[in-house]
């Protein structure tokens, strides 16, 4: 390798460093041709059970009522809304919400799995982030995965007594990471490392997203407990009209 | 200007939404949209499935000819709008290029404190393919949403029998996404007005407050948009009319063509 070689890779480096520290939330959607179709297959295929299962809670909360149905369109119209607005962010760049987290603790999981996937539908076809023959990937990492794991943190730490803030403020931080996590081993079972196969391309992954990702996760949950503080003081009547607060009183 | 913008699409937060403003202003939104959503998903299914340069390149090629120049989108907008997943495109290919060993390796290679970060050839020639391959995929699905508005793109789906709550759904969140944005766009401006972004930790306090408020806003308004539809007679499910689009059998040629094309040149050159 000559000197020059050394320069221009070395230079190279630091682009994708540079590029790396702009944050973009967007960045996490995996995109459009980046799996291979059974793959595609394979992650629609695992994402299905959970969507009917979402499916059919919808229709039971509903109860084939058309007010409730036009309650819940506006909670996914809010998702979509949260994720595709600019957060401020430290270096100026535009980066955005994923929103599923928030959308877990107050919508529930199940809920959230459908209006996740309506979501990510219209970010692939109105903000082009994501795509559809990924769908099913995405779908599992940020409607499926990421909320689940959002939702189940929260319920366990409230069941032991944390704050509720701090509550939030983890399920919505670790929600994220989480899903960052398993969109990074979906990339890493894709395309696995020569040496060293998916192990070894997973913690690829993990490091070059990590600087984007990982200040994002901070201010997601911030913005969340924000959220959830402006809604607990203005709307508790709302939130217990769709399941939050489990009519516990603030 | 805004009234302009208003009958022919929606188009409130800047670029937030502008390829749906694309869409309703494109030059070939009269072509059929299953026509439309059938080529696109053939090109992007093929573009995915040969995984070869030479198809990709095809692809990005023909579909950008299509929104560009059938579909008289201004090249600079669609070049921007490709630029989009330019950054996930360039880490994923960066994390796929590069390979992380304790020794040195590969072609080219950096001593970076304990471990060395290479670059081999072959990793390179997979990345750049993969470069190519997501461009396409993203140009032939950019030719369907640049000239389809979401409610036709619905009106496919429900010929593909996808669940009618999943639809109903759909056709609510489109709309409430504008009214939100809408809401949105002005609390933004009434709290940037009263020094709401004036440094970082005011500006996420602010942001925070107005998306909590969007929601309590948008759910007190709920019933008053129910009775809105109740009057029109809703009982659970939209119909919008659509008018007649015939396809032309020259376009299903031309198709068609390109298809056979596409398999031959992956056939040769792979």
């Amino acid at each position: 390798m000559s000197q020059r070689q050394r320069k221009l890779f070395a230079c190279f480096t630091v682009l994708c460093m540079a590029v790396a520290f702009a944050p973009t939330a967007g960045a996490m959607h995996i995109m459009e041709g980046y799996l291979s179709p059974p793959l595609c297959i394979a992650w629609g295929a695992v994402c299905l059970p959970f969507l009917a299962l979402g499916l059919r809670s919808i229709r039971r909360k509903t109860g084939g009522q058309s007010q409730n149905l036009l309650l819940l369109a506006l909670c996914g119209a809010f998702v979509f809304v949260i994720s595709s607005l600019k957060i401020p962010s430290v270096t100026g760049s535009c980066s955005h919400m994923t929103g599923t987290g928030l959308s877990a603790i107050l919508f529930g999981p199940a809920v959230t799995s459908v209006l996740g996937l309506i979501v990510l539908i219209f970010q692939a076809i109105l903000l082009a982030h994501g795509g559809l023959t990924t769908l099913g990937a995405n779908c599992f990492s940020m409607a499926i995965a990421g909320p689940l794991a959002a939702y189940g943190l929260y319920r366990g730490l409230r069941a032991v007594k944390v704050d509720r803030k701090a509550c939030v403020f983890l399920a919505a931080f670790l929600g994220d990471l989480f899903t960052y996590c398993v969109t990074s081993v979906q990339l890493a079972a894709a395309y696995p490392a020569a040496e060293g196969g998916a192990a070894a391309s997973l913690v690829k992954f993990l490091g070059v997203f990590a600087p984007t990702q990982l200040p994002l996760a901070v201010v997601e949950g911030i913005l969340t407990v924000v959220i959830v503080i402006g809604l607990e003081t203005y709307a508790s009547r709302e939130l217990k009209d769709i399941g939050y607060l489990g009519g516990n009183e603030v | 200007m805004e009234r302009q913008n208003h009958h022919r699409g929606h188009r409130h937060d800047g670029a937030v939404l502008s390829i749906d403003y694309c869409a309703y202003a494109s030059a070939i939104r009269g072509w059929n949209p299953y026509y439309k959503t059938a080529f696109s998903a053939a090109c992007l299914i093929l573009c995915v499935a040969c995984d070869s340069p030479a198809v990709s390149l095809a692809v990005i090629l023909t579909m950008g000819g299509i929104s560009v120049g059938l579909g008289r989108l201004p090249l600079r907008r669609y070049l921007s709008l490709l630029s989009v997943p330019l950054l996930f495109i360039l880490l994923s290919g960066a994390a796929i290029a590069l390979g992380v060993s304790l020794q040195p390796a590969g072609q080219y290679s950096v001593h970076l404190g304990f471990f060395y970060l290479y670059l081999t050839q072959g990793g390179l020639t997979q990345a750049l393919g993969l470069m190519l391959k997501a461009l396409g995929a993203v140009s032939a699905m950019y030719m369907l949403t640049l000239s389809t508005p979401a409610s036709e793109v619905i009106q496919v789906l429900r010929s593909l029998r996808v669940p009618r709550t999943l639809l109903e759904l759909m056709n609510l969140i489109y709309r409430y996404i504008f009214i939100l944005m809408d809401t949105q766009c002005r609390m933004k401006h009434a709290a940037s007005a009263r020094l709401g972004y004036c440094d970082y930790r005011t500006a996420l306090a602010t942001f925070g407050r107005t998306a909590s408020n969007l929601l309590v806003v948008s759910l007190k308004k709920g019933s008053t948009y129910y009775q809105a539809l109740a009057s029109r007679c809703y009982s659970g499910e939209l119909r919008f009319p659509a008018g007649e689009k015939p396809v032309r059998p020259v376009q299903v040629l031309l198709a068609v063509g390109f298809l056979m094309f596409l398999i031959l040149l992956w056939r040769i050159t792979g």
